[in-house]
């Protein structure tokens, strides 16, 4: 009976094309805004490491002024990231998995040759637990060891765009790049990876790509390195040299550890506990105690990723949506109405109200999932558009969940434009038109 | 077969009601072929609408077919008609953008039967109506005579006891009217009852019983004590009534 009713709703399309098309215009236009912005709220508030997302945890202390909450709208929070002093003693930890301090900075490469000019590139600097505990996946090689951080050695690793811009895409794994003034050894090539949101440092464009090269955090004094991303302070100090910065209270360094049941969690957050009571009595970290590990989905949470505008826009479009399914109700409605001497006929050769109703709802529904497609396409285009405005690269685009998403939402507006005109078709009097046609 | 009993048949407007049917009762036995002839407005389609489950009724009982359909659902009133009552009406009602074969098909969709048994059924009956050679002509293609003829294949082809025609050829020349009575008795012959308005005298009479409506009330010329005095086949009292 499906596959009947499927066949006349589309004879009943093909009688008006013209109004058919009209209607699936309509549906298609509300589709591709509302896709456009579910998938934009969906890519901002997905989680980006879902298998393991519970286990992760970014380390805060309050490190913030005595007298006031590092944010005064929600005093509960601390800093998002710690100071470099901080970070070598909570480093010391053996209770972790995992562990990594990390930060984003910027350093200039200098590649073999003459074929190409010294650039500078986006780094990161952390800890070879940063490879094992975000999953980070290669294409070449690996990354590296302990041994590595503690000395610190001379390796690095690049990601596959600056494999091909230096390499051709070749396998890179023991060749030399000039990093500064030292050469490092390239130990391991990324795969394709983009986290998004990029939740391992959601401080400085949490849509953006990855960094390039990833170098040992020792390097950090040896190089004298700074960061490249948000820094935060509370208090004036005269910095007059690299070690009076890596001294000094500036937060500037993100910590994750990986803690995989509750028993380790407790004794890491009694470790943290312990260590700024003993810096309490030293005069430092004067606000109450209040030190936090928060898994990776209330990390993003709590730094806002998905911006306010982008909810709104999400409504907004959704309500769109439901208005071109609104303005289809009128026209359907004429065009169902118009059509009940035929319903007359089909009702006293055995067709029930309830049929007659399905009938009418499946036609809704075909508009729908015909607007739902064009939408759909519609929604590429627009995505790709937002894409280009935007410096990162491309970020936005439709998976099969949204393409799931998108008619689903069709046989919503086709469900919302086609429930009523249907329920007045079927309960038209069958004896009226009988005569009339 | 139809069995009504006190049938009231009230329409209202804002202002006004009208009784199309009062006091009405009814029955005709299984197997009959019955001839309804009435004035404009005596209440013949209103009669026809409630026998095929059209309309509902204000009073009265109605049973059909040994059973009591009075008070049914839409649903089950809706099964009634696809498979015990098929109709033919004056404008032929085919659906001007399925064929014929489709349009022989749509009780049988209803009926949920399989397509195998639909196909043999369709053709069975467009042959009989002589049309087995149109089947894929669209209703504008075919004349008056022919659309009818399907409708005829339509209201049969799902095998119904009760055959509800009303003024079946109202819209057809004496050859195509006498075809399509043709069709009718062929039908009645095989234990179909049949149902049929019309304002023609001389088809009423090959109906072998007929009744008359005036004002919504029956006058049965069968069960008449004393004959009705006839003018052009119609009774003398419905004759002022613009018969």
């Amino acid at each position: 009976m499906f596959a009947y009713q499927l066949r006349l709703a589309f004879k009943s399309l093909r009688r008006n094309p013209v109004l058919s098309a009209l209607m699936v215009v309509a549906i298609g236009l509300g589709i591709a805004v509302s896709t456009a912005s579910v998938t934009i709220y969906h890519i901002y508030s997905s989680n980006p490491i879902p298998h393991k997302s519970d286990v992760l945890f970014h380390v805060e202390i309050d490190n913030w002024h005595p007298d006031r909450p590092f944010d005064s709208d929600h005093p509960e929070r601390a800093p998002f990231q710690l100071s470099y002093r901080d970070v070598r003693a909570l480093m010391q930890s053996q209770i972790p998995t995992y562990q990594t301090a990390a930060f984003r900075t910027e350093l200039m490469v200098f590649p073999d040759g003459d074929e190409q000019r010294p650039f500078r590139e986006i780094v990161r600097m952390c800890f070879s637990d940063f490879f094992l505990m975000f999953d980070v996946p290669f294409q070449y090689g690996h990354g590296w060891d302990d041994a590595a951080d503690h000395a610190p050695e001379p390796v690095i690793v690049i990601n596959s765009r600056t494999n091909l811009r230096l390499f051709g895409g070749a396998n890179s794994v023991g060749r030399s790049l000039k990093i500064q003034d030292r050469y490092f050894t390239i130990i391991g090539v990324l795969a394709e990876w983009r986290p998004t949101p990029k939740h391992y440092d959601p401080t400085v464009n949490a849509f953006g790509e990855p960094e390039a090269i990833y170098m040992p955090f020792n390097f950090t004094p040896v190089f004298e390195i700074t960061n490249y991303g948000n820094t935060w302070s509370w208090m004036s100090e005269p910095i007059d040299s690299h070690e009076e910065y890596l001294q000094s209270e500036i937060l500037w360094i993100q910590m994750w550890v990986q803690l995989d049941d509750e028993t380790q969690k407790q004794a890491y957050q009694d470790f943290l506990d312990a260590y700024v009571l003993e810096q309490k009595k030293q005069g430092r970290l004067s606000r109450p105690l209040n030190n936090r590990l928060l898994d990776v989905m209330a990390t993003l949470e709590e730094r806002e990723v998905v911006p306010d505008s982008t909810k709104s826009q999400l409504v907004v479009s959704l309500l769109f949506l439901v208005v071109c399914a609104i303005n289809l109700i009128g026209i359907l409605l004429g065009k169902f109405l118009s059509r009940a001497p035929e319903i007359g006929v089909r009702r006293a050769l055995g067709a029930s109200r309830r049929s007659v109703f399905i009938q009418h709802l499946i036609e809704c529904e075909v508009i729908g999932v015909l607007g739902g497609s064009l939408g759909l396409a519609l929604s590429v285009m627009v995505l790709n558009a937002i894409n280009r405005m935007l410096s990162n690269g491309e970020q936005l685009h439709l998976d099969l969940t949204m393409v799931g998403a998108g008619l689903l939402l069709s046989l919503v507006a086709g469900l919302i434009a086609g429930i009523y005109p249907s329920w007045r078709i079927c309960h038209v009097a069958p004896a009226v038109h009988l005569k009339m046609q | 077969m139809i069995k009504m009993q006190g049938i009231r048949k009230i329409y209202r407007t804002e202002h006004v009601e009208t009784h199309a049917l009062d006091s009405f009762d009814l029955e005709v036995k299984s197997g009959e072929f019955i001839s309804i002839m009435g004035p404009s407005g005596s209440g013949k389609t209103t009669l026809l609408n409630l026998i095929g489950l059209l309309d509902s009724f204000d009073r009265g009982s109605y049973v059909l077919d040994d059973e009591d359909v009075s008070t049914l659902s839409d649903r089950q009133m809706s099964r009634i008609r696809n498979l015990k009552i098929g109709f033919i009406f004056q404008t032929f009602n085919l659906i001007p953008d399925l064929n014929i074969f489709d349009n022989v098909d749509v009780p049988l969709r209803y009926r949920g039967m399989p397509a195998k048994e639909r196909r043999v059924a369709i053709e069975e009956a467009l042959a009989t109506v002589g049309l087995a050679s149109r089947k894929k002509h669209m209703p504008a293609q075919l004349s008056g005579g022919q659309q009818q003829r399907v409708a005829v294949a339509r209201a049969f082809v799902g095998g119904p006891k009760l055959i509800l025609a009303d003024e079946p050829t109202g819209n057809l020349d004496s050859a195509m009217a006498n075809d399509i009575m043709d069709l009718l008795e062929k039908i009645n012959e095989q234990g179909t009852t049949v149902a049929m308005v019309t304002h023609d005298p001389d088809l009423a009479h090959r109906a072998p019983r007929q009744i008359h409506l005036l004002d919504g009330s029956l006058i049965d010329l069968e069960t008449q004590d004393k004959p009705v005095p006839l003018i052009n086949g119609v009774p003398v009292g419905l004759a002022k009534a613009g018969c």
